[in-house]
């Protein structure tokens, strides 16, 4: 009864056609002046630099988190062989590639760890195990032999060089994986040759061992450290399931961005966006489900060399709303927000979810990382100016991250052009 | 392929309720479906073995509500759920409850420092309470909009109609429909493609259940109420039969408890004098294993000493850990220091093996208290005096066996340490019925060994030592770890 | 019966299109006719005999035991001081977790629109409910008193007087698992309804006319209740996803709350639903392979649906390893000495074997799928799947008996002694399974026929 569309390009403009041109530069410019702003608004405060080496690392690892969901779900697709997500893939594709840019701005953070400051990673220097040290005590820790056997202990692992050593290992590992992904995909639009698709497929397994592997320890070291004592196994999967998500909405977002400003107008049909809904609602639920499960399991055992981390987090006045503001913004609003078929189908609405979703990701990790800045500081000494340190901190970074998409897409295309199922793709229909 | 002609819809048999046409693949059947909704038919229906694709808007059929039912139960059973929960474990309503009225009061016991109703401990159950109810009602929802079951149909009764589970396609037009005419609409159908079309008739001879059925079901329903019936009865009068006994042998156990009279009676008098049911050991027998003459390996005290003064005998005085700082003062036991063995029994062997023994009972036994390294730093003493400096507990000190009153071979002798980990000393326990003789001697041997090594208290700040009941204070500041210890050489 | 197409193998990879999913090119009432084949053969092939017998003769020892269980009381298992939660808990999550991959295949296979599930979806929610059964026996059995069972549910008593208390994970288990029970059962029947209603069509004798019509509740295959239908089926897939997560989630959260090394980590959650999911999908493949052998349904369950429930069995026991690596890291990591050494315990103390049993059965054994020929070869498929059982009956031996064995008063440090009731239930829980799953294939459709035809390419279409 329906008809078959034949697997053809039938938009008129697939690239951003110059777009990047335009974007890329004023997005610099804006991210500069987000981040001149962050640090010289920081540099006033109280804490200083500290200040907005905290709001960076929050926004650096939101956007961090969107690029690793995008390399999942296109090794993914790869891995499952999915056919339906054709059309949207090329967009995680490029963000995924984003990771290697991502390196360079991760270096500020790393110079911190590198010059064997304690700004950033207590770890990097003695006395995180103890309460205030005195200056002389300070100075006598600085030698590993003097600390605390647990300090000892955990310095094999938490250390300037290794530290450095894996960074570089996870950026070369995630830039490698999407540039395998990339240029393959980029091959076949030329030759379309459906053995580069086989190609990817097989290498999906292994890399995805990769993959996890990386970001497991990339969440233990980039998040999970700054509280050098705390140390939970479910943190991988939490910030797995916090990164797909965002991703997700990124890919949706984008897409309708697209479509708005004529591109690829004919290939992304409402039914991916439904699929893309759906999903965003599956992982809804699952990041509800790992973070519950996380906290009630600290929460029943009580005790204490976990629960102090929580208990930073919801006894704490200010850290209490945010706590509350996550499991209601992050979990219940969006579940609702994308019930039902109708929500589902409709661009605007999907539209909405989606930026709800990616603003409370952010809070998500500004409640992971600020409260390690100073634990006895509770939200409320961080507000006033400090909201606009890290609002335009957070512009600033996502400028930058657009800018940086847009110089990777450049004049390429945005949907894979020969790939052998996207006929299967254009035909997609969800029931 | 047509059947004849019949002028009349209704005859005194039967009812014409439909004609179904067959079709052999699902897209003939969606085109046709299309034809028949176009050309303005309603009350139309198609049978397939699977779902077929396409034809939810080729019949004109909308979507259903059972979604909305379902959410409509599941936000329902969330409150269901919660309050369950916190009736029973958190509510206080039975204060409200009276003689007259009696509620059933919630049952509000403590467990593991939880509140009563403590969120976290009752998402589960609510998630599972939530999920049981939408399953209910989409289970029970589908059949109920479907007027399923239905024991009868008159489709069943058309021979061609059973291969609509299994491989054809039908499609029926009702009798009912405005547009329905016997023979235009059988036309109709065989220009849309029909393979065949049956009439489809109900049989108004045969329509009443048979009666035999009737007997049967009230039969059934009366026995399905005896069951209840029964236990209602049972649960609301009280009776004089003796309970049923499940398992008897463990409701009636072959034995006596302690401290009981003896059971045994013979005319009319105890069997035994005391009256007990207990046995006390004929005087001067020794159990099996509990020969402990040799006073040097059982008690750590010379065999050829004679006591000169009345003493306070180790073994007479029970002392637990319980026992506050003031008994201990009021009774200084007079101790002649003479009287225990400097050396080890013969029956001990000094060698490594008897120290590394002596290492592990005494890091199972003794470390909680006086650390690893002997330091008097171990965990219980340190959250001990942590809290007994809120006044939270009374605590004397662990002491540290590095102490010079301790390693002092002529004031704490081996028989000596022996004595103590037998009977206890001050406030401190005695560990003589839990560890085995040769182990306590291990564990002399190991503090030995330490005392020798010469390990040092990280930080010690001892107390005036005026005796034996004040112990050494060690504050215990560093944490010690199983890492810390060192392996003494013997 | 349809002609038989010489091409037996859809294992191939080609990126251009999309593999045959139903082989020997049969066509809807071929499929009717091979399914309804097993259950109108006058009798059933000698080998379901001699599997049946078998299996009610071990079916008869667990009666036995339980009898014995019952009048002696729970002292007949080696359940002492300090492991006083032997192998019943053992055996618990060991047949829940088999339980998961019904509701997986049926329900999250499902809402990814995995079309390959159609073939196998109802066998394995027939094994999902059969190892649940055996499942709620041990906890069942466990409490002693059986009759007063019912105190496990919140009933207004008076004599009783008292609640549960909804605070412990115990009583989670109890909602978790009797839900989880009921909404397969629920999933089960209604996906089998259609199906039932072809037996009832096809059926010549009395009996079956009376049972059969009665099982299928009149249904017809309307277009309208078909509508319902799918729409139910899509809710029902959705409440069970989660469902199935949480069932294991619970299991977990029986250890994972408590306080001793090595029961409490986090990760838990998600590691044993990973590893449900492992084990079960190995026991359908176990089952499968027989069955599909024995009733000739090569055609409907090609090497290709094989083939991928092992890719899930390697990508599953991968992460399985993954969390006993992470669980490892995080122990040294930590710094907290308990911890610490009850992982080293694991690897190196005491239970060494049993440790190294689950990870050579879970982590390494099932590495050969990485070899095509591995992974499409039904008889080698078996033997890996049965290590994959047995390693993961270790994983909560190990779980269970290492940690509690070495706990925090190390005076009362034990070796655990299994007596022969533990051994002898263990072995008669799997004569329970067997006698329903061999009496299933029999007397209901082994294959979801509608489901099937559903994804079969339309006729017209060749």
């Amino acid at each position: 009864m329906h008809e078959t569309r034949p697997a053809k390009i039938t938009s008129p403009i697939t690239t951003l056609n110059g777009g990047h041109l335009r974007t890329a530069p004023v997005a610099l410019i804006v991210g500069a002046i987000g981040i001149g702003v962050a640090i010289m608004l920081s540099l006033g405060s109280e804490e200083g630099l500290k200040r907005f080496m905290f709001t960076y690392l929050t926004s650096f690892c939101f956007v961090l988190s969107i690029s690793v969901g995008c390399l999942f779900f296109v090794t993914i697709m790869h891995l499952t062989r999915a056919g339906w997500s054709v059309t949207v893939r090329r967009v995680a594709e490029l963000y995924a590639m984003c990771a290697l840019g991502l390196g360079i701005l991760f270096i500020p953070i790393l110079a911190t760890v590198i010059s064997g400051s304690d700004m950033i990673y207590s770890w990097n220097q003695g006395g995180w195990t103890m309460h205030d040290l005195t200056a002389a005590e300070k100075l006598e820790f600085k030698t590993v032999a003097n600390r605390p056997p647990l300090e000892q202990m955990k310095y094999q692992f938490l250390n300037q060089n290794f530290f450095t050593i894996r960074v570089i290992a996870y950026f070369l590992a995630w830039g490698g994986m999407a540039w395998f992904f990339l240029s393959n995909s980029l091959k076949q639009d030329k030759t379309g040759d459906k053995n580069l698709t086989s190609r990817m497929q097989a290498f999906s397994a292994p890399l995805m061992i990769l993959f996890a592997v990386t970001v497991v320890f990339s969440s233990f070291d980039m998040e999970m450290s700054l509280s050098a004592l705390w140390f939970s196994t479910m943190f991988p999967v939490y910030f797995f399931a916090g990164a797909f998500l965002s991703a997700l909405c990124t890919i949706l977002l984008t897409g309708l961005w697209l479509q708005k400003t004529g591109r690829v107008t004919d290939e992304i049909t409402i039914d991916h966006y439904h699929d893309l809904g759906k999903l965003m609602q599956g992982f809804v639920i699952f990041w509800g489900y790992i973070a519950f499960s996380q906290f009630l399991l600290i929460w029943y055992a009580n005790i204490p060399e976990e629960t102090f981390w929580y208990n930073l987090r919801i006894n704490q006045p200010g850290w209490m709303t945010l706590s509350i503001l996550l499991l209601v913004g992050h979990l219940f609003i969006p579940f609702f927000l994308l019930m039902g078929r109708g929500l589902r189908r409709n661009r605007k609405m999907l539209a909405f979810s989606a930026i709800f979703i990616l603003a409370m990701h952010w809070v998500d990790h500004y409640w992971l990382i600020m409260p390690q800045m100073n634990p006895e500081a509770n939200l409320y000494t961080l507000t006033g100016m400090g909201i606009v340190i890290d609002l335009a901190c957070m512009v600033g970074v996502i400028a930058v991250y657009i800018a940086m998409f847009c110089m990777i897409a450049g004049n390429r295309s945005l949907v894979p052009l020969k790939d052998p199922r996207l006929g299967e793709a254009l035909n997609h229909e969800v029931h | 392929m047509a059947e004849e002609n019949k002028n009349s819809n209704t005859d005194e048999n039967s009812k014409l309720i439909g004609l179904v046409a067959q079709f052999d693949d699902p897209d003939s059947l969606v085109q046709a479906c299309d034809q028949a909704r176009q050309a303005g038919y309603t009350k139309t229906d198609a049978f397939s073995p699977f779902p077929v694709h396409g034809i939810d808007p080729a019949l004109g059929i909308k979507r259903t509500i059972l979604p909305f039912i379902v959410l409509g139960i599941a936000v329902g059973a969330v409150f269901i759920g919660l309050g369950m929960q916190w009736y029973t474990n958190g509510g206080s309503l039975g204060e409200f409850s009276t003689d007259e009225s009696p509620v059933f009061p919630g049952y509000r016991f403590k467990i593991s420092g939880k509140p009563y109703f403590s969120l976290p401990a009752n998402i589960p159950v609510t998630f599972e309470v939530i999920v049981l109810s939408s399953a209910f009602a989409t289970f029970f929802g589908m059949w109920f909009l479907n007027k399923l079951p239905m024991l009868s149909n008159p489709l069943h009764r058309i021979s061609r109609f059973k291969r609509a589970t299994n491989d054809k396609f039908f499609l029926m037009i009702e009798q009912a429909d405005e547009q329905f005419d016997r023979g235009s609409t059988e036309a109709q159908l065989n220009e849309w493609g029909a393979v065949s079309i049956d009439e489809c008739r109900r049989d108004l001879t045969d329509n009443n259940l048979p009666s035999w059925l009737r007997l049967f079901a009230l039969m059934g329903a009366i026995l399905l109420l005896l069951p209840p019936v029964a236990i209602f009865r049972a649960m609301g009068m009280t009776s004089r039969a003796p309970r049923l006994h499940v398992v008897p042998d463990m409701d009636w156990q072959d034995k006596s408890k302690t401290q009981t009279l003896s059971p045994i009676m013979m005319n009319d008098r105890y069997l035994f004098a005391d009256e007990r049911v207990m046995r006390a050991p004929v005087d001067g027998s020794v159990a099996r294993g509990q020969l402990d003459a040799d006073t040097e390996l059982y008690q750590g005290i010379k065999s050829d000493y004679v006591p000169t003064v009345s003493l306070t005998t180790p073994q007479g005085s029970v002392r637990t850990g319980l026992g506050t700082q003031d008994e201990a003062e009021a009774a200084p036991p007079v101790e002649d220091v003479s009287m225990y063995i400097t050396e080890f029994p013969k029956e001990i062997t000094v060698d490594e093996a008897l120290v590394k023994r002596g290492q592990v009972r005494f890091n199972i036994y003794c470390a909680a208290c006086h650390g690893y390294a002997a330091n008097g730093d171990g965990l219980v003493n340190q959250r001990a005096v942590a809290l007994a400096a809120t006044g939270k507990a009374q605590w004397t000190s662990a002491k540290s066996l590095h102490d010079a009153t301790v390693s002092n071979a002529e004031k704490n002798p081996l028989g000596r340490i022996f004595e103590t980990i037998s009977n206890g000393r001050g406030t401190m326990g005695p560990y003589g019925a839990q560890i085995p003789t040769a182990d306590r001697w291990a564990i002399v041997a190991y503090v030995k060994a330490l005392q020798e090594t010469g390990i040092k208290p990280v930080v010690a700040v001892s107390d005036d030592e005026s005796g034996e009941g004040s112990e050494a204070n060690d504050t215990g500041e560093s944490a010690s770890t199983p890492e810390d210890k060192t392996q003494p050489t013997p | 019966m349809a002609t038989v197409n010489p091409i037996l193998d859809n294992t191939y990879d080609d990126a251009g299109e999309r593999s045959p999913l139903i082989l020997g090119g049969l066509d809807y009432a071929g499929v009717t006719d091979e399914v309804c084949g097993i259950w109108e053969a006058d009798k059933p092939p000698k080998i379901w005999f001699v599997v049946l017998g078998a299996a009610i003769s071990l079916l008869m020892v667990l009666g036995g035991c339980v009898g014995h269980l019952l009048m002696d009381g729970v002292g007949v298992w080696g359940n002492n001081n300090p492991a006083y939660w032997g192998w019943p808990i053992v055996n618990f999550v060991f047949w829940v977790g088999i339980g998961h991959a019904g509701t997986l295949i049926s329900a999250i296979l499902f809402l990814f629109r995995q079309n390959w599930r159609t073939s196998i979806n109802r066998a394995a929610e027939a094994m999902t409910i059969f190892a649940v059964v055996c499942a709620g026996l041990f906890p069942g059995v466990h409490i002693g008193r059986v009759w007063v069972f019912y105190w496990l549910f919140p009933i207004p008593t008076e004599h009783l007087a008292m609640w549960p208390n909804f605070r412990s994970p115990l009583l989670w288990d109890v909602f978790a698992v009797s839900t989880y029970a009921t909404v397969s059962i629920l999933f089960w029947y209604m996906g089998m309804v259609p199906d039932i209603a072809t037996f009832r069509d096809r059926c010549t004798t009395k009996i079956g006319k009376f049972v059969y019509g009665l099982l299928s509740l009149g249904w017809t295959g309307s277009a309208r209740a078909w509508h319902r239908y799918e729409i139910a089926y899509t809710i029902l897939a959705a409440l069970a996803t989660p469902l199935v997560l949480s069932v294991h989630t619970i299991v977990s959260f029986d250890f994972a709350v408590s306080q001793v090394p090595g029961w409490h980590t986090t990760i838990f959650p998600p590691y044993f639903v990973a590893g449900a999911i492992f084990s079960g999908f190995a026991m359908v493949v176990t089952l499968l392979v027989p069955v599909r052998k024995l009733y000739g349904l090569e055609n409907l369950i090609t090497i290709r649906h094989l083939e991928n429930m092992n890719k899930i069995i390697m990508a599953t026991g991968m992460m399985v390893g993954t969390a006993y690596g992470i669980e490892f890291f995080i122990a040294w990591y930590s710094g907290v000495p308990y911890e610490s050494y009850a992982f080293y315990n694991r690897a190196f103390g005491n239970y060494w074997w049993a440790y190294w049993i689950m990870v050579s059965c879970n982590v390494m054994i099932p590495q050969v799928f990485w070899i095509k020929w591995c992974r499409t070869t039904p008889w080698f498929m078996v033997i890996i799947c049965v290590f994959v059982n047995i390693g993961m009956w270790f994983e909560r031996f190990v779980i269970t008996i290492t940690s509690l064995c070495r706990d925090f008063v190390p005076s009362s440090w034990a070796y655990f002694h299994p007596t022969w009731v533990d051994i002898l239930m263990l072995i008669g829980s799997f004569g329970l399974f067997f006698t329903l799953f061999t009496l299933f294939c029999r007397f209901l459709p082994v294959i979801a026929m509608a489901e099937v035809k559903g994804v079969m390419p339309r006729p017209k279409d060749h």
